[in-house]
């Protein structure tokens, strides 16, 4: 999911830099107080920069990415393919170890750390899984939040899809750090990184195809179902699942007569 | 789009139709049998043989009506907006929900697979509410976490909710519908509209 060298830097600044000057378009209207909570819970103060790349992405991918992820499927038989999963997981491991360590999760790492052991050398370099334990992704955007740093306002980045500014760091930081990356960078093979995110890439996009043609035919408007999906998601892989502590499960109303005082509560939630 | 997040797992946001029967364990409280019985009385319309694809349409319409609480869920979805819709704005946009969400749901009844659900357990949110978490086995890959919430009202049980991978359905057409009523000046007119246009029959 990294690992576009220091493209994925690149990209995101000029996402930055072209989002700040795009803010002035989206000010709230300033006469409604339940409006404005509304913004402030939705939190994407760059929404027509947004909404503009998450059009460039969907462009870009009616007219490549989904084409050579069909094709991928059709040629590739499902064990060849299988491979492919397996060994790009297995690429990331060492990153998921140490996001897992980062995050005092030492169950966890242990399970990445043996499924990596196993699977790089028994299961020839990553192509076999071999050990039975369920497969877990972690990033450094995931660390950082539970280090406590807040997400911050959405971002949708050029090719790479819904992020937010502190799972745009953590991306970054990531992409520096990661294995890949640096022996590409070292043996000075400029493609291989490229190589890397095409697979990944063609990877999910391939095992996706009806669930995003189906999330969007019953979507009233792809955009906000795609930000809120993307919100709630990364929520539940920093909780790694497990249910909310402190309770941000919405209060959903009985009756009609206590719903005023019930839904002003729930608004706040998210 | 090339979204590096979400997995195989969003997909699923919608799919009652995977629904199956395993594991009753002795004295299931309530919620918990209820589901499972759903899971079954949903194989048992989706695997019916000799059948129309309208009639499995409307044996799946006729479930979902009665096993979710329609009315509490386009109450929530809409969020404050319910507040200043007009009664026939309300009247309107309620009857449009329903058939909306039930197209909607059943568009993932095609493609049923032989998938399996196992209950968890369940956990109570509030003294209405119970959330009952279970997997959905697929075929190939990893199992899918589907926990659905379940609101007992005078013996009755209703899902109010289902939440798959962590991702709510209810909220996220909230956010969804405020988004859209906004976009349209603030006024649930769009919406409405924009429904109307969803659910309008033959295609």
């Amino acid at each position: 999911m990294t690992s576009t060298g220091t493209f994925a830097i690149r990209t995101a600044g000029a996402a930055l830099a072209a989002g700040v000057v795009l803010t002035a378009c989206a000010i709230p209207p300033a006469d409604d107080a339940e409006a404005r909570a509304e913004l402030a819970a939705i939190n994407d103060p760059l929404e027509p920069f947004n909404r503009a790349m998450f059009e460039f992405n969907r462009a870009v991918d009616r007219v490549l990415l989904e084409p050579v992820a069909r094709a991928y499927r059709g040629v590739v038989p499902d064990f060849g393919r299988t491979m492919v999963t397996n060994f790009l997981n297995n690429l990331k491991s060492p990153m998921i170890l140490a996001n897992d360590l980062l995050q005092g999760e030492k169950d966890r790492a242990g399970e990445t750390g043996g499924r990596f052991m196993a699977n790089t050398i028994v299961g020839l370099g990553g192509l076999f899984e071999v050990t039975g334990i369920e497969f877990h992704d972690e990033d450094l955007g995931q660390t950082l939040a539970v280090w406590g740093i807040d997400e911050g306002p959405y971002l949708v980045l050029p090719l790479l899809g819904p992020s937010s500014v502190r799972d745009t760091a953590g991306l970054a930081g990531q992409t520096l750090a990661d294995p890949v990356s640096r022996y590409a960078r070292d043996a000075e093979h400029a493609a291989v990184p490229w190589i890397h995110s095409g697979m990944e890439a063609i990877d999910a996009r391939s095992r996706n195809i009806e669930t995003l043609d189906e999330i969007e035919r019953g979507a009233i408007d792809f955009y906000a179902t795609v930000r809120s999906l993307y919100r709630q998601r990364r929520e539940d892989e920093i909780r790694n699942g497990r249910p909310p502590r402190s309770a941000p499960i919405p209060e959903i109303p009985w009756d009609e007569d206590e719903e005023s005082e019930t839904d002003r509560a729930s608004s706040v939630v998210k | 789009m090339p979204m590096r997040r979400p997995g195989p797992v969003v997909s699923t946001f919608a799919l009652l139709a995977l629904l199956c029967a395993p594991s009753v364990s002795a004295g299931a409280p309530g919620s918990t049998r209820f589901i499972e019985a759903l899971g079954e009385k949903t194989i048992a319309a989706i695997t019916r043989e000799n059948v129309s694809d309208e009639a499995r349409f409307e044996e799946f319409g006729r479930l979902f009506r009665e096993s979710f609480d329609i009315d509490t869920i386009s109450r929530f979805v809409l969020g404050r907006h319910w507040r200043r819709a007009t009664g026939e704005q309300r009247k309107e946009y309620r009857s449009l929900f329903a058939d909306f969400i039930v197209r909607t749901y059943a568009g993932r009844f095609r493609q049923y697979s032989g998938e399996t659900l196992t209950v968890d357990e369940e956990r109570e949110v509030n003294e209405r509410d119970t959330i009952v978490s279970s997997r959905i086995n697929t075929l190939d890959g990893p199992s899918i976490r589907v926990d659905w919430r379940v609101r007992t009202k005078g013996g009755d049980h209703k899902i109010v909710d289902i939440i798959v991978e962590g991702v709510s359905t209810v909220i996220t057409q909230r956010e969804e519908f405020a988004s859209m009523i906004r976009r349209g000046g603030g006024s649930i007119e769009s919406l409405i509209a924009e429904l109307r246009e969803r659910v309008r029959p033959a295609e």
